[in-house]
């Protein structure tokens, strides 16, 4: 009777996979079991058994509902228990649907688990080891790649954007490769990094910028250069029991993700294209010639002086009306292709993949491309022993274009342009700087800024890595693993004699300039760990890694440049007249060996310990302060397995805590020594004093809290997880300020404190669950920092200068990282037309001491909500984001509104506000030429950056598969996807997500001439060969 | 089991007892202060880290000396040259504080040398003779140019890093005697023909000694100093001005800052003159200098500026600096003293001699030189009036205006005339905002008006 009972819940599991609930059929079938007679208090016994334990279920929780009774099933999954009858059982096991059970005397009964959902017996790969999501003390989110599958993403970091609570990611610009800051639980440092740790199949690899040469503030990535669509899952560890076994470096978080494997199976084979447009969200509103002519004039007569000796003339000056936005902006397309097998028997699985993208800037000649090959394979030599590889080599070439803080910038020269000139002359030639057409200085042709130069950047990068496995007895796994993740970036660069830098600057180029830069970065690391995994009773599990690790990183490279070339033909430096700069350089290797040691127990799925410490020594640092330790503990307690708990809405409900430490080494090397490097004078050769010593200075250390819950509700229909965190980092390492009188701007040192605290909350929610299924899933975060210490108090300036104020940002005492600093500005007096500022010191002039705080980059709440739906063949997932609270330094308005200060900079539409005449009630003063007093660096330019952003909708159909068979094809799907489709903000300027100063971490949020996002539209098909 | 435990113990091991070698790297181009001066072979690579610091404070000094004054005017982007040139010169001024960074730079490695060379064994008498002259003149001229742009500044005699954070002004007679002091030092200690004129000798000492008497109104001892470079004969006025715009290292080049293809400061914002008066032309002369240099009594002295109608355009005068070129052309070196100063120095102090003559005829050299009218006979009055007006064609752009105009006190007249925003304040440059900052002994002791 029991195996029947078993075998047909087994054939009911299998063929209804959870349509049906379980619990329903096991009541409908119990009435038919014959029962002994009903009686007062009666023995009970039983046997739990699930899909994958069908020998039975150890450590279920078996209770009577209403009471204090219970028990668990031992290790063969059988029970006994005295009930009387008409009482209803409670079984309950973390992952499986909790199931009532009406006792009526029957004296032996089988019960089968139904697991609720796979997730929370998914396997998360954390630290030096893997553990199932339900066993987890520490802040883990994860997700999988298969939900975001239609999104097209150039890099893995702009896949995360909005998907995980306490992640922050932030495209600094629309440029394709561009850079993405990423910020996890806020910003932990000033000046040593905060970028999280990317692990990627156990290879810490290089993030950040990679070229060498500036282009204005926007920088490339070394993240463009992996390929999302051979990511299977992200794994963020943010607290410190997730991360502090990754010890030194973990301190702003950890990424951890893992690439895609091949499963023991027919081989499937599949093909991906992808194709779309891509335009800027948004054009600036600005001036057009006759518009500008007339403030111009108006701004030269208010300075006492005749426009017409300017040659501010109407219908001479006006007479040409460019829209420069329109000239350097276009409509570009993106096509993606990717094949891919996977597969394998027994012994050998694989996964292999070729991909090749190409995004079009939407400035013109603004070009990425990417061609990618992965090969991951794993292959059991012995029982015992078992490899396996990974190898991926990606070479990029991204065309860049200048922009931002450069003034011969494509987006940001057309927006600053007068529109007074033509980009081209009567013949449809270029203007370059012979033309006698030529604006000049600062204007120069945007157009040809974009088109002439030859700006290509040649990345390559090889991620390989072997691991051996070893299990030495069941108890006992040796794991190693070398790794290896090199990096090869090729500057290829020339502008010609018609362009600002080659032509127009005698002084850098002259006739041409070109330049190769070639830089290697790589990061070798290898580690050994030894498992130990053990049931030490029935009811508790422990286990325990241990390892030694040594990473290393280096850095080598060089650049030339080449002037005064023969013609326009030549572009190389071998071709150059003057060899004029070159220069070649090694960094010294920088390593971190290191020690850990982690244990787990956990005691009846009730309770979870997890203890872990790591031991790192840096070449970063001295003798005196090279170890670094990082301990943490963390414990949950699963109260839902408790037997009081009968709550049966309630799946599973288990409450977190950690505390631990994390550090943050990222500073230069030799800083604790005083060194001298070579300088020149007059042709000879020579030494010159570089920094104050420090032998004291030592890691940064961040001191972590965490508290959370995990629930999940209703058979896993709503599952939430809820962080709170408190972080204080100590002994920041920051230069401090010195009087140049030192001889020596500052010292490196450890001068500060800061802390973050802040609550996220995930719930992913299963909404309808019939022939339409609509899942939510919705993550909010709020993270306040603040700088509680800096030595001798004194303010740390940051960002750009400002006019009239020391920057405008400012690191402050009591002040949140990311503050903007500038003038309290007042309005516009209505009897003068003059900008009025408050006189914060009362000493009746405005001056940089009456200078403060005007606001703050940080968003008060982040998050980002996903509705999917699926109705038969069809699916749709529409994806908003949001940030609400932030400010936004519209920088670029005090050039693009700048009152006068000069007539060199086409305006924006607000200056048609301006005060002309007393009596004005405006909130745009006077324009008098070369005035700075109207345009001194205020809140005037600071604006609300709160957006509500739909950042994807997409819509995918597989077509039948009665008709995907016939034309040979196991699945066949088209979809179609559209990026940052709509955006509600009060932002004036043209986009709230830029970030100049790409990755500043003290200087975020400035729009300073940035290109805005793109919108992207694109139509993908996915076909699996049968 | 044990045998594998044996196994990943050696491994560990293995790696510890590399650890040092890992942990420990050998610094790479690099030296640290313990080793950086010790032998003798390492005096002239400190000698020249001293003369790389020193170089940037001359071409601020023509910032400041040309672009405080009514020379020059803001024609660009960059708000430190707006400032300067529309007088709205505040405290965060980054010319300002290159000009304040360069000068204790310079001291701070002078007093390194000063302090560690003597130690030093094995240098022959004459190498250290020179190049603790180079570290006592080089810091003195220093101190000079400090003492006439920001006032008494701070006296900084030692290395010592703590006690230098926290370091009053000095006084004005303090300073001067520094100065003094080390000039004297120098001259005894330098060579009479030393490696060139990129390298300070005896006569670049009598030269700043001239000019030290000249803006103390030592008349005698200011004559006194520049006769003797002139007498020397080492130094031969050039016969066309033009070779003075043109090329590097003239014959009368007594002491001029060397820039070649390596070390030329390119795209710098702050000191890359070519960049700021030829490429981005941030600024440019005034009408006022341009009408003055265009005069006949001005001569060849025109050709220190250049036209390109092309640049034309609104506030644009169309006009440029010609006086430095890039780092290929052989006109990017910037002059401290060449004879054509030492002639108006001495003209100057044998006018307020009432030598009238005597001035006359050295201010005829220069004109002569210029093809322009010599100077008819005049009163002491006229001469140094007209000196003033020389010193203007001659030495324009050479970073002397201001610091002429404040030291003859003609300061408020002429610049009151040319901007209506100049006020007393701008005699001096403000301390820079970041030293009020960071040395807790300058806080409330600004220049006045800042």
């Amino acid at each position: 009777m029991k195996t029947l009972l078993e075998l047909l819940c087994l054939i009911f599991n299998f063929k209804h996979n959870g349509l049906l609930s379980m619990s329903r059929i096991l009541l409908f079938l119990i009435i038919f079991i014959p029962s002994t007679l009903l009686a007062q208090s009666q023995r009970l016994t039983g046997k739990v058994v699930s899909v994958s334990e069908k020998d039975g279920m150890p450590g279920v929780n078996v209770a009577v509902k209403g009471t204090t009774l219970g028990t668990i099933t031992d290790i063969g999954g059988s029970f006994s228990l005295d009930v009387q009858s008409g009482s209803i059982l409670i079984f309950s096991f973390v992952g499986y649907k909790t199931q009532e059970f009406s006792f009526t005397g029957q004296t032996n009964i089988t019960i089968v688990m139904e697991e609720i959902s796979s997730e929370l017996n998914e396997v998360v790969v954390v630290g030096y080891s893997s553990i199932a999501k339900k066993d987890i003390t520490g802040a883990v989110s994860t997700i999988s790649s298969e939900g975001l599958k239609n999104i097209s993403v150039n890099g893995l970091d702009q896949a995360l954007q909005g998907q995980v609570a306490g992640v922050q990611v932030t495209q600094s610009s629309g440029t394709p490769g561009g850079g993405v800051s990423i910020r996890i639980r806020g910003s932990t440092s000033i000046s040593a990094g905060n970028r999280p740790l990317v692990i990627i199949d156990g290879i810490p690899v290089e993030t950040g910028a990679l070229g060498a040469r500036s282009f204005g503030g926007q920088n490339d990535n070394a993240l463009a250069l992996v390929n999302p669509n051979d990511i299977e899952t992200y794994t963020v560890l943010s607290d410190a029991s997730a991360k502090a076994l990754y010890g030194s470096r973990a301190s702003n978080g950890v990424i951890v993700i893992t690439t895609k494997r091949g499963k023991n199976g027919k081989t499937k084979i599949s093909f991906d294209v992808q194709r779309g447009i891509i335009d800027p969200v948004k054009k600036l509103d600005l001036l057009d010639a006759s518009q500008l002519l007339s403030l111009q004039r108006e701004a030269v007569t208010n300075a006492g002086e005749n426009p017409d000796a300017f040659g501010l003339i109407k219908g001479v000056t006006d007479a040409v009306n460019t829209d420069w936005q329109d000239e350097v902006l276009r409509r570009a397309i993106l096509q993606q292709y990717q094949v891919s097998a996977t597969g394998g028997d027994e012994n050998t699985t694989f996964y292999i993949s070729g991909s090749f993208r190409e995004e079009e800037g939407v400035q013109i000649n603004n070009k990425f491309q990417r061609f990618g090959a992965t090969i991951n394979l794993d292959q059991r030599l012995t029982e015992k022993l078992s490899v396996a590889t990974n190898i991926s080599l990606s070479r990029s070439l991204n065309m860049r274009v200048k922009g931002d803080n450069f003034l011969d910038g494509v987006y940001s020269g057309a927006v600053k342009s007068l529109p007074y000139y033509a980009p081209y002359d009567e013949d449809g030639f270029l203007v370059g700087p012979a033309s006698p057409l030529y604006a000049g200085f600062p204007n120069f042709n945007p157009v040809a800024q974009a088109v002439l130069p030859r700006f290509n950047t040649v990345t390559v990068k090889a991620l390989a890595s072997i691991n051996a496995s070893y299990l030495i007895n069941p108890n006992f796994i040796l794991k190693a693993q070398t790794s290896l993740d090199y990096n090869s970036v090729t500057e290829d660069q020339y502008e010609s004699s018609q362009t600002a830098i080659g032509g127009f600057l005698p002084s850098v180029g002259g006739q041409g300039y070109g330049v190769f830069i070639a830089n290697t970065y790589s990061n070798v690391d290898s580690y050994l760990t030894l498992s130990y995994n053990r049931d030490l009773a029935p009811n508790q599990k422990f286990n325990a890694v241990i390892g030694t690790e040594l990473f290393q990183n280096f850095a080598i490279g060089g650049n030339v440049q080449g002037r005064i070339f023969p013609s326009d033909d030549f572009t190389y430096v071998q071709s150059a007249g003057v060899v004029d700069d070159g220069s070649s350089y090694r960094e010294p290797p920088h390593s971190i060996l290191s020690f850990f040691g982690e244990a787990r127990y956990d005691y009846d799925e009730r309770f979870l310990l997890t203890a872990s410490l790591r031991s790192d020594a840096s070449s970063n640092f001295g003798s005196n302060n090279r170890f670094g330790y990082f301990p943490s503990v963390s414990a949950a307690w699963r109260i839902s397995q408790e037997k009081f708990f009968n709550a049966s809405f309630i799946d599973d409900l288990k409450i977190r805590a950690s505390a631990g430490l994390t550090g943050n080494e990222r500073i230069g090397a030799f800083v604790f020594l005083g060194q001298w490097g070579a300088t020149t004078y007059n042709g000879s050769a020579g030494v010159t004093p570089l920094n104050v010593p420090n032998p004291d200075i030592k890691w940064e250390t961040t001191q972590e809290f965490n508290l959370g819950a995990d629930a999940g509700f209703w058979g896993g229909r709503i599952q939430s997880v809820i962080n709170i965190y408190y972080n204080k980092t100590k002994d920041l390492l920051l230069t401090r300020p010195y009087p140049l009188t030192t001889g020596f701007g500052g010292i490196a040192d450890n001068i500060g404190e800061m802390e973050n605290r802040g609550i996220e909350l995930t719930v992913n929610s299963v909404n309808i669950d019939r022939d339409v299924k609509w899942q939510t899933t919705l993550n909010l975060s709020r993270n306040e920092n603040k700088v509680l210490f800096l030595a001798d108090s004194i303010p740390l300036y940051r960002g750009y200068s400002g006019e009239g104020v020391d920057a405008t940002n400012i690191i402050k005492e009591g002040e949140p990282l990311g503050s903007f600093w500038g003038l309290n500005y007042l309005g516009v007096n209505p009897a003068t037309g003059d900008a009025m500022y408050e006189d914060r010191n009362n000493d009746g002039s405005i001056t940089n001491a009456d200078a403060m705080v005007i606001g703050n980059a940080q968003p008060r709440l982040i998050g980002g909500i996903t509705n999917r739906v699926q109705y038969r063949n069809f699916d749709l997932s529409i994806f908003f984001n949001f940030s609400v609270g932030n400010k936004v330094l519209n920088f670029s308005k005090a050039s693009l509104v700048n009152m006068g200060g000069d007539i060199q900079t086409n305006q924006s539409v607000d200056a048609l506000r301006r005060w002309q005449k007393p009596g004005d009630v405006t909130d745009i003063p006077r324009y008098e030429l070369n005035s700075t007093l109207n345009n001194l660096h205020s809140n005037r330019l600071l604006e609300d950056g709160s957006y509500l952003r739909l950042k994807n909708v997409s819509l995918g159909y597989n077509i039948p598969s009665a008709i995907s068979n016939k034309v040979n094809l196991q699945l066949l799907r088209v979809y179609a996807s559209a990026t940052n489709l709509w955006t509600f903000t009060k932002y004036t300027g043209s986009d709230p997500e830029v970030s100049t100063l790409d990755g500043s971490t003290a200087a975020q949020g400035i729009d300073f001439f940035t290109l805005p996002q793109v919108r992207t539209l694109t139509i993908g098909i996915n076909a699996v060969l049968k | 089991m044990t045998k594998c435990f044996r196994n990943s113990f050696a491994a560990c091991l293995l790696i510890l007892s590399s650890c040092s070698d890992l942990l420990e790297p050998e610094p790479i181009d690099l030296l640290t202060d313990d080793v950086v001066l010790n032998e003798a072979k390492d005096v002239p690579n400190v000698e020249i880290g001293l003369y790389a610091a020193f170089r940037p404070i001359i071409p601020s000094t023509v910032i400041a000396g040309d672009c405080t004054s009514d020379m020059l005017i803001n024609n660009g982007t960059f708000t430190q040259y707006r400032e300067l040139g529309t007088k709205q010169i505040t405290s965060a001024n980054a010319s300002v504080a290159a000009l304040w960074g360069s000068i204790y730079n310079t001291i701070y490695i002078a007093n390194f040398i000063i302090e560690r060379l003597p130690l030093v064994p094995g240098v022959t008498t004459a190498q250290r003779n020179k190049v603790m002259g180079t570290a006592h003149f080089l810091r003195g001229y220093a101190y000079f140019t400090a003492l006439y742009s920001f006032g008494g500044v701070p006296l900084v005699t030692e290395t010592a890093i703590d006690a230098n954070r926290n370091i009053p002004r000095a006084s004005k007679a303090e300073i001067l005697d520094i100065i003094l002091d080390d000039y004297t030092e120098a001259l005894d200690k330098l060579p009479t023909n030393p490696a060139g004129a990129g390298f300070a000798g005896e006569y670049a000492v009598r030269a700043a000694l001239a000019k030290y008497h000249l803006y103390l109104g030592h008349w005698a001892e200011a004559e006194s100093f520049a006769s003797q470079i002139i007498s020397s004969n080492l130094y031969q006025l050039e016969s066309s001005f033009s070779t003075i715009v043109n090329e590097d290292f003239t014959d009368e080049a007594i002491f001029e800052m060397g820039y070649t293809l390596n070390d030329d400061p390119g795209t710098s914002g702050t000191i890359g003159l070519n960049n700021l008066f030829v490429g981005r032309r941030e600024i440019i002369p005034s009408n006022q200098v341009i009408v003055a240099l265009a005069s006949i009594e001005s001569g060849e002295r025109f050709a220190s500026i250049s036209f390109n109608p092309n640049n034309l355009k609104g506030n644009d005068n169309g006009w440029s600096v010609a006086k430095y070129g890039t780092a290929s052309e052989d006109n990017n070196n910037v002059v401290v003293f060449r004879l054509g100063e030492i002639y108006l120095i001495r003209a100057e102090a044998r006018a307020r001699q009432n030598k009238v003559t005597d001035a006359r005829n050295d201010v005829n050299e220069l004109r002569a030189r210029a093809k322009a009218p010599l100077l008819p006979s005049v009163s002491q009055t006229q001469i140094l009036q007209l000196i003033e007006e020389e010193r203007r064609y001659e030495l324009a752009f050479e970073g002397h205006r201001w610091y002429d105009l404040v030291r003859t006190d003609r300061a408020q007249t002429v610049m009151s005339a040319f901007s209506p925003n100049w006020k007393d304040a701008y005699e001096l440059w403000p301390i820079p905002q970041r030293e009020l900052l960071n040395n807790p002994a300058l806080a409330g002791k600004q220049n006045p008006g800042y």
